[in-house]
């Protein structure tokens, strides 16, 4: 499986770029204080393993991939811990950077606050990839992209009518309890997430005809 | 004489198009060719045998293994060379090599850089830089570098120029050296299998129409060039498919020197693979 890990690493060699400058985006903006981009890095980290998705399609790798030595199941791990590993470097990068702009500005830091900021954005990033990778699997990079902008615009949508109709104050005693305990709720919704996404995709390419 | 591939009944179905009882048995240290017009089902077969395709019907078995219960034990020791199907083309020859270290047990370093040195084929361009004809080459070099039983391969020659597929054969000659390697082969150019084939099975319509000897097929069959008076003495049973021409008959035949000895015809011809695809396709009975 390591080889697949590496095939999908290697695809993204070439936006290693990318991630520098938006690097350097967040330190001139950390430094002057404007507002707090941190989380982009992990993110964009997601969204360039999303693209590897249709570099596969357009090469036909799906199908080559089966001709390998428990080719299906390893294909799909190793895009799962490929994520993975870059969003981990991308949050250390970015979570050292944090703390040592902290000090040099204000000669502290407030650990709470920050790690409350960078566990947000794993979140953030895990959900989309939870969401992303099985409908990638099933439908395609084209269509998934398409369907899953169209589901979650629908979400906002119909939730944003549906709020004006319903008690909300349920839910917010739900959000207030998750801000209490963010750091239990978070970890393991987080684990949750990855490993329910993981096995939909697996499931999907195991049955699929390439 | 032990089978490396065994394929007993295959039946899958498309909307428009049918695989019906397809066999096919390889025996170690043969190749076969597997011929057929576009569309007649051969890459569905390769991709039945692969597991590429889900839900068909039918058993197929590799080194004597279910194709479907042993896919760890039966891959290490397959390569593949697929049409239009690869690495993604931003990887170079190099990333290939380290991708394949994590893949393979048995992948070869040395052998892999051996033969990108022999075919002259760069290691730190990027895939979709290479002709054609290189990345043909490449994709075949990748599929023989782990020392594979059995390389199964479809179209390996299509689009390549006389030099490229020349070489191409010769990596294929040099890899049947091992007895223990076999090669399952997949083309509609059949020129190339006259040279290295040791059976050639035909694929029309989803349907397996012949499997035989390469040995048996050019020696035996034949080609009757003839008159129509002389074809309408012919009987039925004598022929497999005949293709009336502008002024004659072309009549292809089972066996030559039982057909000579029985009709008083001038020409009878030995036959070439193409000769007999036009023929077995075009031909009526």
């Amino acid at each position: 499986m390591i080889g697949f890990i590496k095939k999908d690493l290697y695809m993204i060699k070439s936006n290693i770029k990318l991630l520098m400058i938006l690097l350097f985006v967040y330190l001139i903006m950390a430094f002057q204080g404007q507002v707090d981009v941190s989380f982009l890095l992990p993110f964009m980290s997601v969204m360039i393993m999303i693209s590897t998705f249709s570099y596969d399609t357009y090469n036909k790798w799906d199908a080559y991939v089966v001709t390998m030595p428990n080719g299906r199941k390893n294909s799909v791990r190793a895009k799962y811990l490929a994520t993975i590993i870059l969003i981990v470097i991308t949050t250390i990068i970015i979570t050292l950077l944090s703390f040592g702009v902290s000090y040099i500005k204000n000669h502290s830091i407030d650990l709470e606050n920050m790690l409350a900021t960078i566990f947000g954005s794993i979140f953030a990033t895990i959900l989309l990839q939870s969401i992303f990778y099985p409908a990638m699997y099933k439908f395609g990079p084209e269509k998934a992209r398409i369907g899953i902008f169209v589901v979650v615009f629908g979400i906002v949508f119909i939730g944003g009518i549906v709020a004006n109709y319903i008690n909300l104050v349920p839910l917010l005693e739900v959000l207030d309890f998750i801000g209490a305990y963010w750091n239990i709720v978070i970890p393991i919704a987080m684990i949750l997430m990855i490993c329910v996404s993981y096995k939909i995709s697996e499931r999907i390419y195991l049955k699929k005809e390439m | 004489m032990e089978n490396i591939l065994e394929v007993k009944n295959l039946c899958k179905k498309y909307k428009e198009f049918e695989l019906h009882d397809v066999n096919i048995t390889l025996p170690k240290g043969m190749i076969m060719g597997f011929i057929g017009e576009n569309g007649a089902g051969k890459t569905t077969t390769i991709k039945a045998i692969l597991d590429i395709i889900k839900n068909y019907t039918g058993e197929i078995k590799i080194f004597n293994l279910d194709s479907k219960k042993n896919d760890m034990k039966i891959k290490e020791n397959v390569g593949a060379v697929l049409d239009d199907m690869f690495f993604p083309e931003i990887l170079t020859p190099n990333d290939i090599n380290a991708i394949m270290k994590g893949v393979y047990k048995n992948w070869d370093s040395k052998l892999y850089f051996e033969y990108l040195t022999k075919f002259a084929l760069p290691r730190n361009q990027q895939i979709k830089t290479l002709s054609k004809g290189m990345k043909k080459k490449l994709e075949i070099v990748t599929a023989i570098s782990h020392h594979p039983k059995l390389l199964i391969l479809d179209e390996p020659t299509a689009g390549l120029d006389p030099i490229a597929r020349n070489e191409v054969i010769d990596i294929f000659q040099s890899f049947i050296q091992n007895e223990e390697c076999s090669i399952f082969l997949s083309t509609h150019i059949t020129s190339d299998l006259e040279h290295i084939a040791d059976y050639i099975t035909f694929i029309d319509d989803g349907k397996i129409v012949l499997s035989k000897t390469r040995d048996e097929l050019l020696e035996n069959y034949g080609i009757v060039r003839c008159s129509k008076e002389q074809f309408e003495k012919i009987d039925k049973e004598d022929f497999v498919k005949y293709k009336k021409n502008k002024y004659k008959y072309d009549v292809l035949i089972e066996n030559r020197r039982d057909f000579s000895k029985k009709y008083e015809v001038s020409v009878i011809d030995k036959i070439t693979l193409e000769e007999l695809m036009i023929l077995m396709i075009k031909g009526e009975k």
